[in-house]
């Protein structure tokens, strides 16, 4: 096999179909979006060049509030990061010990991964409906009617309400990403600090998460590139309403394109998510060391 | 010999992945898989149409209520001229985009089916659109001028109508009269039959906020009444007429009175279309502003349709009348500048909008637009009364996010939402309607 791995000719033979491919389905439409954002451009008659001008007022225009929607994106990866993956930790911890039912909990816990994001709207549609969603039926039935909302269309408390479902749902896919690295830490060890008299608290506190490190970072980029790309639940709750107080930009991105025909104003935005997505995920990158990096 | 097998392989697995790359690509999925070679069958009655096959996109899916219309037409039009007919159809909202890319690509099919007013003006101002106007005399008699100024763009001719549908106020019969209500006729009184209601314990009107459209009807209706239909028209074409005038903010300011007496049922920020009409069809809601179109559902959705009727929008002042409509006919055909075979494609565009009207209308699916010279007797009531409204009615004005195009819509509805959370007053409503018209 040597031979064909010093083959110039085979090795640009063998890359090619998947380099074909990730040049035609990611490259060419980022760079196509790039072009389409700088023009003023409706879709379908000719788009005339207008150099930066759709960048100018993604920043200015205080109708579309832009930066806003960027600030609900921001605020949700902060929520992400700072109570959504402490929970999936603590209960990748919890699993990893080898409680009974241990394979049972993952499935229960990945099964919002696994259904339908609609379907999960839908759902939460339900739960948070005005008179028999069952937040509010529930807080009737304690006595607590002061604190019953309208909670999807109350512009002050929307954000969260649509948020908490999201949360919700990876909760389990990032667990099932930390389980599976505990998993893959050594016994040994576990097993040489508990001969030292560890406890179950400083295993972990010591040894695992330590030794989590890089998962943790993967799950940092997910959560927080996750949060800026955030859609599809957002869509089906309240599509960006009312007053545009949970708008989030890809949200902002498909009413541009789709509702007003504004094209190359919603592929500034385009561009904006993935260089927001670039620039998180190179920062946290940077930012959290590991030993793998530092070996390297 | 290692070397050349794994060259070999190499150049094998990409023969595989572009043939498969083109056999998909090409394909696109718009082609009917059903689609026949043109028949062979000369013995039609002689016409140009032999071997011809014409294609034609619409969004009757089987869930459509012009489903079977459409069928019916397509059918008596194939009998008729031998032309064979290849209907694709595609989902209302994923219709929109395909038609805006195929325009731009220039892949339009012989015949499609489209909405007048400000959606389809960017299709036809680039030039993709074919004109009628010379394929229009035929049929004069049965369909009249008025019906198509929705599809007349710079006095121009460019698709047929074949439904039309304006907007009432549905009411609950039973509701009203188990309260001591009559319908009301002017805004007062619907004021006032709100508040009974409301002391009675019954929500009043059903509105959807989250669906801003819903919001437009009650909306354009209002300003419609107050102000009537040559100064709201001449105020939309920005033909002299300001937006920011008396008649419009007071119409804006009857909107969010009715917000403020409590009209408007509870949460109406969080519910859909959908789920607000259902609230209705269930008796939970005494009246709904909506399309003639619900007149369809009631006769599905709710336990006893006949509890359900409808009154023509009360009026505001004097400057209208009861008899002046928001709506009219936006359904409509269109044909492409590009077909091969203009004549045919025009006259499926003519025979089709004729046949769906009839069916459509004795299925109790919509408004007929053309000369009803059948018998309708077997058609729903309400669905009667509606039709009966459109024959007498005085003036159509279309609704505002329909006339408009999809930036100065969007604004609108941006700007309704926000006088029905009360975060704007009507004269800010009003001023925001007039930097966006002018």
């Amino acid at each position: 096999m040597d031979s064909v791995r010093k083959n110039k000719l085979a090795i640009v033979l063998f890359l090619f179909p998947a380099a074909a491919l990730f040049i035609m389905i990611i490259i060419v439409p980022i760079i196509m979006s790039a072009y389409y954002s700088l023009q003023n451009w409706d879709g379908f008659s000719q788009g005339t060049f207008i150099g930066f001008d759709n960048y100018i007022e993604l920043i200015q225009n205080k109708t579309v509030n832009f930066p806003k929607a960027f600030r609900n994106a921001g605020l949700l990866a902060v929520l992400s990061v700072f109570i959504q993956l402490p929970v999936a930790l603590g209960l990748a911890l919890l699993l990893a010990r080898g409680i009974k039912g241990e394979r049972f909990f993952v499935g229960v816990f990945f099964l919002p991964v696994l259904l339908s994001t609609v379907v999960i709207g839908h759902l939460w549609r339900r739960i948070y409906h005005l008179s028999y969603g069952i937040v509010n039926v529930g807080l009737r039935a304690i006595g607590l009617e002061t604190f019953v909302r309208d909670w999807l269309g109350d512009p002050g408390i929307v954000l969260i309400a649509v948020f908490i479902p999201l949360l919700w749902q990876y909760v389990g896919y990032h667990m099932l990403l930390m389980y599976a690295g505990i998993k893959s830490i050594s016994p040994e060890l576990k097993e040489a600090a508990k001969i030292d008299g560890a406890t179950d608290g400083q295993i972990s506190r010591l040894i695992i998460i330590p030794l989590l490190k890089p998962i943790l970072r993967i799950c940092i980029i997910f959560a927080v590139t996750g949060s800026l790309k955030a859609f599809d639940i957002i869509h089906v709750l309240t599509g960006g309403g009312p007053l545009r107080a949970s708008e989030v930009p890809s949200t902002l991105m498909v009413e541009m394109i789709f509702r007003r025909n504004r094209y190359g104003f919603g592929s500034s935005m385009a561009i904006a998510i993935i260089m927001l997505c670039f620039f998180f995920a190179v920062l946290i990158k940077t930012t959290i060391r590991t030993e793998v990096d530092s070996d390297g | 010999m290692k070397k050349r097998l794994a060259i070999l392989l190499a150049c094998f697995m990409m023969i595989v992945l572009v043939l498969s790359g083109c056999n998909t690509g090409g394909g696109s999925g718009t082609t009917d898989p059903t689609q026949k070679p043109t028949e062979t069958d000369s013995s039609g009655s002689g016409t140009t149409g032999e071997d011809v096959t014409l294609t034609l996109w619409s969004i009757s899916t089987e869930s459509d209520a012009f489903h079977e219309a459409y069928n019916k037409a397509i059918a008596e039009f194939e009998a008729s001229t031998g032309v064979k007919v290849n209907h694709n159809t595609y989902e209302n909202e994923s219709y929109k985009v395909t038609l805006a890319t195929s325009v731009s690509a220039n892949q339009l099919p012989d015949v499609f089916f489209t909405w007048g007013g400000g959606f389809s003006a960017p299709f036809v101002s680039s030039g993709k659109v074919l004109a009628l106007d010379e394929y229009y005399g035929n049929y004069k008699d049965q369909l009249s001028q008025a019906a198509l100024d929705n599809v007349t763009y710079d006095g121009k001719l460019y698709g047929t109508t074949f439904t039309t549908a304006i907007s009432v106020l549905f009411y609950n019969k039973k509701i009203f009269e188990d309260n001591g209500l009559e319908p009301p006729t002017t805004f007062d009184e619907l004021v006032q039959v709100s508040e009974t209601l409301k002391a009675n314990g019954i929500t009043p009107i059903g509105i959807s906020a989250r669906d801003k459209w819903v919001l437009a009807m009650t909306h354009d209706n209002l300003t419609l009444k107050s102000a009537g239909p040559e100064k709201v028209q001449s105020a939309l074409r920005a033909e002299g007429q300001s937006y920011n005038a008396p008649e419009f903010i007071e119409s804006a300011a009857k909107f969010q009175k009715l917000v403020e007496i409590g009209a408007f049922i509870e949460g109406a920020a969080g519910l859909t279309n959908d789920e607000a009409s259902a609230e209705f069809y269930a008796g939970n809601t005494a009246m709904f502003v909506t399309g003639s179109w619900m007149a369809g559902s009631i006769q599905t959705d709710p336990e006893n349709p006949d509890d359900f009727d409808a009154v023509p929008y009360p009026v505001v002042g004097n400057n209208a009348a009861l008899t002046d409509f928001m709506g009219g006919p936006v359904d409509s055909f269109m044909v492409s500048q590009s077909t091969n075979h203009p004549e045919l494609a025009a006259k499926l565009a003519f025979e089709l909008a004729r046949g769906i009207s009839k069916y459509g209308y004795l299925a109790g699916a919509g408004l007929p637009v053309w000369e009803v010279d059948y018998d309708d007797n077997d058609v729903n009531p309400l669905t009667r009364r509606l039709a009966s409204f459109t024959e007498s009615a005085t003036s159509f004005t279309l609704w505002f996010d329909t006339f408009m195009e999809a930036e100065q819509a969007t604004t609108y509805l941006t700007l309704l939402e926000q006088l029905y959370f009360r975060q704007i007053t009507p004269e800010q409503f009003a001023q925001g309607m007039d930097e966006q018209l002018n």
